[in-house]
């Protein structure tokens, strides 16, 4: 009886904490939400109920820039990263793990150092690199520097260290090519890890600001972040469209996390081995 | 074996190579040669400079149909075009814009530190036709670099229906010292419960450039060296932005949105802006009629010190560099340099108001305004303008702007005094710049 | 594990896996970084760069707030990531529990922060705070407060707003690590404790900590870089104030190269005792966890 009851108010308890957890951490979005169909004024003013300005912060937001050629971007370019970023430190924290080696390792510990270095510091070279190849003002550009995520290499890296080598070597002993066994073998099994590596990417591209502002030139090659950042940095700021241009940047990636999210759970447990 | 793992490498190279190569197709018009024909500008806020400069293009095509210049603006942050400009004139001459909107008070910094990097505009522009402030604002060394776009004309915006419930009439708002002013503000804080001014919290220095401009002073001499500590026009400025504090008539917004938010929600009677301003004022549509502005306060103790300021205001460069420097001088010239037109477009359209003489003299300045009960708005600008009293900017404001912004914090936690706060300010400030 | 030593004949196909990623790194990370440790030795002389020596390094003892920045991130460290870290293994236990209905949820729910807009949180965060904002009004309301209070002017308190604001954003993120390594312990490992009459506490202290070791290890590391580059948050809240109160180690190098007169090479220099800095903590942490295995 009395184990019941503690047990009751464990649950209860629980559940009221969660709550409170997930008021606190959803309330901003409803805010967002709201905020993209009021007017500028009532934002400001602290209005948190749905207004009837969304069309109008609709037309605005199209006067201003023209949005679905900045999702575009936004989206090609985190598409082509996501693929790239997950393919190559994929097969990069594949070589470090199964193929160990003196050499391989230092570079490794060199991957994991780099870290560790704050963009800022590398802005001027890279942006010089750029321009010196003519790549300035080009999606191409915002990607390739950062496809070799060290993050992510150690990701994959700690991930396959769960994978058994005993098969790896099996398939060896069946005369299987190392490529069709990595992308064969290995990829299916850990189609999670690879999942929870897609969502990090992507998450980190959708969001990139510093480097996208440096080497973006024109209007037609801008994405969601620099289109965000011109907008709320006006004399008078119209929160109304800010808000709206905000929601329509967040959401596809609570999308992409909600359709990927058992997987990015079981994908990340690889890494905690 | 070998073989195959070489092929391999180079269709790996291949397909990155070509990857690159496609990508970058695109980017080669930007710094391509002769069929360029796109003048590129970088400006800040799409309410106000972007489409000021969009409305100069179409002025522009209107003017040349047969022209196939283009003009994209493309729009960013202030702080992001700065950034882009410091990393591009950094790394050399690639990936700069042809025309670039600087602040007058960060240029200075840009023509030192990237000397040649600017057109000298000296004998392209006929500068007597522009506000003399805005002229010395972005001349260096006895050169133009650039064409003067907007002013910041510092003025008192208030709350009439406030001050009347204290027993003020809009004549009590003329001609103030800024003691007069903090009087008055008492009386309607007790009356109204509203506190007098607003200012912005971590940023304290909009009111203290003012009130050093009107006094024909700034943080740094006509020479460029430091003035803080023995700066009189800053020290009274300390002396009643801590009187405000004191009385307790002064409203720290946390933020811009902050500062917006208190004045369309009624809970501030006044603020001190420029023209710009007008535009956040006028979202609360239901304040329409209440608000009116007056010329600023000046100082009792300085006899330099007038009712009129300026703060902010920013100017079009020209790149020297840009392979389409010529279209691009030509384009300024053809709509900011005699258009008054156009200048009467912008301050209708966007409250943007510039720094070409004639254009003061148009009907535009003549409106009445409902907003402000009718009052002749753009005229009283208009009038606070020609008054300015000229400073050098120095091209240093934000270090030093943040020098001052925490030895103000460190004034109001009571950890120093006025002096004290001077001295910490121009230590900081000159420890910064090297000095 | 077997940690066995390639043979040769695969070594190769070793290096051809790691090949692109190498390439790149080389490419995009090896050479900036090292053309920016040759800033750190330089200075800019009329447009152009020239040698310094330790000039930029020097400077910076006599930099207040340089070292103010460097205390702050300390701060920010030291308080903020074991904070954060706690609470994270502690949602995500709860979260684990087989009580719990609505998993997807509550977990959904928990993890939305980290995708939010930085433009639109920073904002947000500068309302909630702000003189008549909801933090005021609800302490007005229960009593706590008789006057509205000016939380980003007050030093600590606007550091707390920093705290505050970060581990909104980011303890949801770490609950994700945590609850997927959670899962990854059998339950039987829990069952046999309870039999053994330890509370929820000890069971939470014997049994779940060891377990997460490794990806405490992991999001500890995760969080002082985060934290060590925070820049974000202070621009966009406080702007590194009240009185260099809350600014950070990376916003002032932000300050250094593109606020303040363009000082490349000091916010080099400044970059690589940042880096430093990091690789201690993290030889720290490692030999840390090594230790009590």
């Amino acid at each position: 009886m009395l184990r019941n009851k503690t047990r009751f108010w464990k649950r209860i308890l629980t559940y009221l904490f969660l709550l409170a957890a997930v008021v606190i951490s959803v309330f901003p979005f409803i805010w967002m939400l709201t905020g993209a169909t009021n007017a500028s004024v009532d934002i400001t003013r602290g209005v948190i109920s749905f207004g009837k300005n969304l069309k109008e912060n609709w037309e605005n937001l199209q006067e201003t820039a023209d949005v679905l050629r900045v999702f575009f971007n936004t989206a090609i370019t985190t598409f082509v990263y996501t693929i790239l970023a997950i393919l190559i430190c994929s097969m990069a924290g594949y070589g470090f793990e199964k193929y160990r080696s003196k050499g391989k390792n230092v570079i490794y510990a060199m991957f994991l150092i780099s870290m560790m270095i704050p963009f800022s510091a590398q802005m001027i070279p890279l942006f010089k690199m750029a321009a010196k190849v003519n790549m300035l003002d080009s999606h191409i550009a915002i990607i390739l520097p950062t496809l070799a995520l060290p993050f992510l290499v150690f990701f994959f890296r700690q991930s396959f260290q769960a994978f058994p080598t005993e098969l790896i070597e099996a398939a060896r002993v069946d005369g299987a090519n190392e490529f069709v066994i990595f992308f064969k073998l290995v990829f299916i099994p850990m189609k999670s890890t690879f999942a929870a590596a897609a969502i990090y990417a992507f998450m980190k591209q959708w969001n990139n600001y510093l480097w996208p502002l440096i080497v973006i030139q024109s209007n037609e090659k801008k994405t969601f972040t620099l289109l965000l950042s011109s907008l709320a940095s006006a004399y008078y700021v119209d929160y109304g469209q800010l808000m709206l241009a905000i929601v329509l940047a967040t959401l596809p990636i609570i999308i992409v996390f909600l359709c990927m999210q058992k997987q990015f759970v079981e994908g990340i447990v690889g890494t905690s081995k | 074996m070998k073989k195959r793992i070489v092929s391999m490498v180079l269709t790996a190279a291949m397909v990155m190579g070509c990857v690159a190569g496609c990508g970058s197709g695109s980017g080669t018009d930007e710094n391509g040669g002769a069929e360029d024909n796109t003048i590129t500008v970088w400006a800040w806020d799409d309410n106000f400079n972007v489409a000021v400069m969009k409305e100069a293009a179409k002025v522009y095509a209107e003017k040349n149909p047969d022209s196939d210049l283009n003009v994209d603006v493309v729009s960013l942050s202030k702080e992001d075009v700065y950034v882009k400009l410091q990393t591009a004139l950094a790394g050399g001459d690639s990936g700069l814009p042809d025309i670039v909107l600087l602040e007058d008070y960060v240029s200075g910094k840009y023509l030192n530190t990237f000397p040649g990097s600017f057109a000298d505009l000296t004998d392209e522009f006929d500068y007597s036709k522009f506000l003399q402030f805005k002229v010395d604002a972005v001349t260096q060394d006895g050169k133009v670099y650039a064409v003067p776009f907007d002013t910041g004309a510092t003025v008192l915006y208030y709350r009439i229906d406030l001050l009347e419930q204290a027993g003020y009439t809009e004549d009590d708002m003329q001609d103030l010292t800024w003691d007069d002013f903090i009087e008055i503000g008492k009386d309607v804080t007790e009356e109204t419960g509203i506190q007098m001014i607003v200012e912005i919290a971590n940023d304290k220095t909009s009111l203290v450039r003012s009130m050093m401009q009107s006094c024909g002073q700034w943080y740094f001499d006509k020479d460029g060296n430091i003035n803080i500590k023995d700066n009189e026009a800053l020290k009274a400025a300390f002396e009643v932005i801590k009187g405000m504090k004191d009385a307790g008539i002064l409203y720290e917004a946390e933020s811009t949105e902050g500062r917006a938010g208190a004045l369309n929600n009624g809970t501030v009677a006044s603020v001190v802006n420029a023209p710009w301003f007008m535009s956040s004022l006028k979202q609360a549509e239901d304040q329409s009629g209440l608000w009116r502005a007056a010329r600023i306060p000046r100082f009792a103790d300085i006899p330099e010190s007038i009712n009129a300021s300026n703060v902010g205001g920013s100017s079009w460069y020209v790149l020297e560099n840009s392979d389409v420097k010529d279209e691009a001088i030509d384009f300024l010239k053809q709509v900011w340099e005699g258009d008054t037109d156009f200048y009467d477009t912008i301050m209708l359209n966007q409250g943007a108001m510039g720094s070409y003489l004639d254009a003061y003299e148009t009907d535009v300045y003549d409106a009445e305004d409902e907003f402000f009960g009718g009052q002749k708005i753009n005229a009283l600008f208009a009038e606070v303008l020609t008054e300015v009293i000229p400073v050098n900017y120095g091209g240093y404001v934000s270090e030093a702007n943040d020098a001052i912004t925490t030895a103000l914090s460190n004034l109001f936690a009571g950890n120093t005094d006025i002096d004290g706060a001077l001295e910490e300010a121009d230590a900081q400030l000159a420890n910064q710049l090297g000095r | 594990m077997k940690r066995t030593k390639t043979k040769p004949s695969y070594n190769k196909y070793g290096w051809i896996f790691i090949s692109a990623a190498f390439l790149l790194y080389l490419i995009f990370t090896i050479y900036p970084a090292a053309a920016s440790l040759i800033m750190a030795f330089q200075t800019a002389e009329g447009g152009e760069m020239v040698f310094a020596g330790l000039d930029n390094f020097k400077r910076m003892f006599n930099d207040g707030i340089f070292i103010q920045s460097l205390k702050n991130t300390f701060l920010y460290m030291v308080i903020q990531v074991p904070i954060m870290l706690i609470l994270a293994m502690f949602i995500a236990t709860l979260l684990n529990s087989s009580i719990l209905k609505a998993k997807g949820f509550f977990r959904t729910s928990i993890f939305l922060p980290c995708v939010t807009s930085l433009v639109a949180y920073s904002i947000l965060f500068k309302m909630m705070f702000s003189l008549d904002g909801i933090v005021n009004k609800a302490l007005m309301s229960l009593g706590i407060l008789d006057a509205p209070y000016q939380y980003l002017q007050d030093s600590t308190w606007a550091r707390a707003v920093i705290i505050i604001a970060m581990l909104w954003r980011w303890t949801g993120y770490n609950v994700i690590f945590f609850l997927s390594a959670l899962q990854n312990i059998p339950k039987e490992t829990f069952e046999a404790a309870q039999v053994d009459g330890a509370n929820a506490f000890q069971i939470f202290i014997r049994v779940t900590v060891p377990q997460l070791k490794p990806i405490i290890l992991l999001t500890a590391i995760m969080s002082t870089n985060g934290t060590l580059q925070l820049f974000d948050e202070t621009m966009n809240i406080t702007q590194g104030g009240p009185a260099n109160a809350t600014i950070t180690v990376s916003h002032y190098i932000y300050n250094q190269s593109f606020v303040y007169a363009p000082n490349f090479g000091y916010a080099s220099a400044i970059s690589y005792v940042v880096v430093f800095i990091m690789i201690i903590l993290a030889i720290i942490q490692f030999s840390v966890a090594g230790k009590e295995d």
